[in-house]
């Protein structure tokens, strides 16, 4: 039984009111769970990420994109690391980091738009939803806010009842909400009703918002001055302020890479493993990093076979990198067998993404699975 | 029937178009219902913006078959031009005098979606845009017909590619699923015998236009809802539309758009009747909705969201702000979630309360305030010319409902009109 049910059974139970405040208030409630989304737009070829580096069917099909058995960073497993990867290693030494390999859903769509809707709303490839995954999940962790996305994006934490708020950064969000003025909610009609309670969400948000970032916690880690270091800067700001969201979203876009792949993925994930790094390191030292996930995703992984323009095509199944103190490092599902490839010449999954979100909603958010029937994984 | 107040005269203005313009409204006030609405119902359309610069179908079809540096220059073409056909409807919808018009071409937009997006090509979406038009207040069952045949939705779709040897679904389903009768009302086999019914229906790669290729029509007998025959497309939809659920459906969707956020059941079901006798015709239906009871109700006024684009697009036609540049127009319409060509997937937008969340309350609420924003003592600044009317006037004209905060204390029109913006009122209608 949560602190929630608690109290709401003691205002069942006449004899529990009878208790001391003290009692209740005292009721053991874990430090807040935090979830991290890293989301990697255009979809990012997994088999160049966490590379298969003992399999020669990988070399045959990537002849000028494979990278090399002497440039891999060794993880065991006769899996490797892509060599921009470096500075998550010593994660991946500590046991904090976790591989989940093969993800993806039956008919996958090569559609970036469709397929970045299918991931962000969880939902079959035939069907579609207005909620994200995380959109109606969140409102049962607690009340209040819920989750901050830097950037445009934000679908896997919208819904009707999910309070969310989206930023371009912490100054343009503290000049819009200095902006809203307070409204107590109306029941005049159901649609004015939903839209000033939203508005009073937004308020108090706002509120809690803009007191601690006008006092931003000192991280005393240096983040990369890139767009992405930056944002996940603030994000680590706002946590170690202790701002009481769930989940924080950001976007790191590029990975489309059908031309010249190498230069271009390489930058990219340099970008990324020297802002999960430094925010990992951030974490450590606020001593939250027990309390938080960071978990990667991306639509789509890429087409195994390299195309003419030293590039990759629209793929399925790719990987997902999950890391944090909590964290069971590993790696997690089936090895991509290269011999076995659909009719487009692309993977198939061995672990179906909501696998992976079962994981987070039940093991890391502790709520109920709303996608049971997919089973969990053990990364933490 | 009495003659239209002028809080009445707001509400049919602001229900119909874009915004609450107050010529328009004080065109209307004083006469009776029925006149007001036949003149909403049959002014004339106004002309259209000029058309965009887009590279047809013919040239850029062919270049996404060639090689990868081709192909790429045909998706920045599609995305360049997209921009501009977006812009274009957006500076349609400032500058038309028929709003009314721009909604029911959006409401079509919306059921019968397409996305500049899936088919990378703006210039059918123009067409499909100009069809949607024209059928605007006319006949669904020919509006259906004639989407059936359209280039850009036969791509969005994949009914171009619904062939004999190899069938496509997409778009028999959604024609089932979306566009008429719903779930629950048929089954897989239903789908696949309509796919069957359409297969041969394409686009003529030489002309862009539709065409019907008879060597790739499987001309088997199949059964659809029921029926057994050797059906053709035409075929299908004409069973559509004699299934009550299609006009039931659409019912329901114009209610959410025009009447209340909670149809009527008994209601809906008597106008799906009507319509679905009348032959689809539109026109007809749009009267007898405008001159319901329901939709002149008190309690059903503030039941429905603004969308962003009568949000964005209305305020500025209602009000006489300096405008933000048509870029900004149509990034403010992202960010709140309504990109216009580009609808979030096939379902379209839901709408009502879906518009409002945290996220986009807060991009509303920054937009409404920077736009009124000024010196609110300065009565004539920066050609800022609001009505000489009653303060109780201006609130009738800017709120469907009473305001649900209280009014500044301290006198003068651009304050008032600013925190009435701010009201969380002015975000319904």
């Amino acid at each position: 039984m949560n602190r929630r049910e608690f109290l709401g059974m003691a205002a069942l139970l006449p004899w529990l009111s009878a208790l001391p405040a003290e009692v209740l208030a005292a009721a053991p409630r874990p430090q807040q769970r935090i979830l991290v989304l890293v989301k990697l737009a255009g979809g990012n070829d997994g088999l160049n990420t966490l590379v298969p580096y003992t399999d020669p069917l990988y070399y045959q099909a990537r002849p000028t994109l494979g990278i090399p058995k002497h440039q891999v960073l060794d993880i065991g497993e006769s899996y490797g690391l892509n060599p921009y990867l470096k500075v998550l290693k010593p994660w991946w030494d500590k046991g904090n980091m976790a591989w989940v390999q093969g993800v993806g859903y039956p008919q996958g769509s090569l559609s970036h738009f469709r397929s970045l809707d299918i991931w962000e709303t969880a939902v079959d490839a035939s069907n579609y939803s207005d909620t994200g995954w995380l959109g109606a999940l969140l409102p049962g962790c607690k009340p209040g806010l819920h989750g901050i996305a830097i950037g445009d994006s934000a679908v896997p934490i919208t819904g009707k009842n999910c309070n969310t708020i989206a930023m371009q950064s912490p100054q343009s969000f503290l000049s819009q909400i200095s902006l809203l003025e307070d409204i107590q909610p109306v029941t005049t009609n159901s649609v004015l009703a939903h839209l000033t309670n939203v508005h009073h969400q937004l308020y108090a948000a706002g509120e809690q918002l803009s007191k601690k970032l006008q006092h931003p916690a000192a991280l005393g880690v240096n983040f990369s001055s890139s767009g992405f270091g930056r944002e996940l800067e603030s994000v680590a700001k706002m946590i170690l302020t202790g701002v009481d969201a769930t989940v924080y979203m950001v976007t790191l876009d590029g990975f489309d890479t059908h031309s010249n792949q190498a230069g271009v993925q390489s930058n990219l994930l340099y970008q990324l493993a020297g802002g999960l790094d430094s925010f990992a390191q951030a974490m450590q030292r606020g001593g939250r990093w027990n309390d938080v996930m960071l978990m990667t995703y991306s639509e789509f992984g890429r087409r195994v076979q390299e195309n003419h323009a030293k590039g990759t095509d629209h793929g399925t199944a790719s990987v997902q990198l999950v890391m944090g103190g909590k964290v069971r490092g590993g790696i997690y599902g089936d090895k991509p067998d290269l011999s076995h490839l659909d009719g487009e010449g692309n993977l198939s999954h061995s672990v179906d993404f909501r696998k992976v979100y079962g994981t987070v909603a039940q093991q890391w958010l502790r709520q109920a699975n709303p996608w049971k029937p997919f089973g969990t994984l053990p990364f933490v | 029937m009495g003659l239209l107040a002028f809080k009445d005269a707001v509400h049919l203005v602001s229900r119909t178009g874009l915004g609450a313009e107050w010529d328009m409204i004080k065109q209307l006030e004083g006469r009776s219902q029925e006149d007001a609405v036949n003149w909403v119902l049959h002014s004339a359309a106004s002309g259209l913006r000029p058309t965009p610069r887009m590279t047809p179908w013919l040239k850029l079809e062919p270049m996404r078959l060639n090689d990868m540096k081709t192909r790429n220059s045909a998706w920045s073409i599609s995305q360049r031009e997209g921009k501009l056909l977006q812009a274009w409807w957006v500076e349609q919808m400032l500058a038309t005098h028929t709003p009314f018009i721009e909604r029911m071409t959006l409401f079509w937009h919306n059921h019968f979606t397409s996305s500049i997006q899936k088919t990378l090509q703006p210039s059918l979406l123009y067409q499909q845009n100009l069809l949607l038009r024209r059928h605007a207040t006319g006949n669904f069952a020919e509006l259906l017909r004639a989407m059936a045949r359209d280039p850009a939705m036969l791509v969005y779709l994949d009914g171009y590619q619904n062939t004999k040897s190899q069938p496509n679904e997409n778009f028999a389903r959604e024609l089932l699923e979306l566009f008429t009768i719903g779930r629950g009302q048929y089954r897989e086999s239903d789908v696949k015998a309509a796919a069957k019914a359409f297969t041969g229906w394409g686009v003529d790669n030489n002309t862009g236009k539709f065409i019907i290729r008879p060597e790739e029509h499987a001309s088997d007998s199949v059964t659809f809802l029921g029926k057994t025959g050797r059906f053709t497309g035409d075929d299908i939809i004409k069973i559509l539309l004699e299934h009550p659920r299609t006009a039931e459906r659409l019912t329901e969707k114009f209610w959410l758009e025009f009447v209340s956020n909670r149809p009527d059941p008994a209601l809906v079901s008597v106008w799906a009747q009507q319509l679905r006798k009348s032959h689809y015709d539109i026109q007809r239906f749009m009267r007898t909705l405008l001159t319901s009871e329901p939709f002149w109700a008190l309690q059903n006024r503030g039941t429905l969201v603004k969308s962003p684009v009568e949000l964005v697009i209305g305020t500025l036609r209602t009000l006489p702000y300096p405008r933000e540049s048509t870029q900004e127009l149509l990034n403010l319409c992202r960010l709140l979630g309504q990109e216009l060509f580009d609808p979030p997937n096939v379902k379209g937008w839901s709408g009502g309360e879906h518009w409002i969340s945290t996220q986009t309350l807060l991009v509303r609420n920054a937009y409404l305030s920077k736009l009124s924003r000024g010196d609110l003592n300065d009565k004539s600044a920066a050609g800022v010319k609001l009505p000489n009317a009653s303060e109780e006037q201006l609130v009738e004209w800017l709120l469907p409902v009473k305001p649900l905060q209280p009014l500044p204390t301290t006198p003068g029109a651009r304050r008032l009109v600013r925190s009435l913006l701010l009201d969380p009122a002015f975000q319904v209608s």
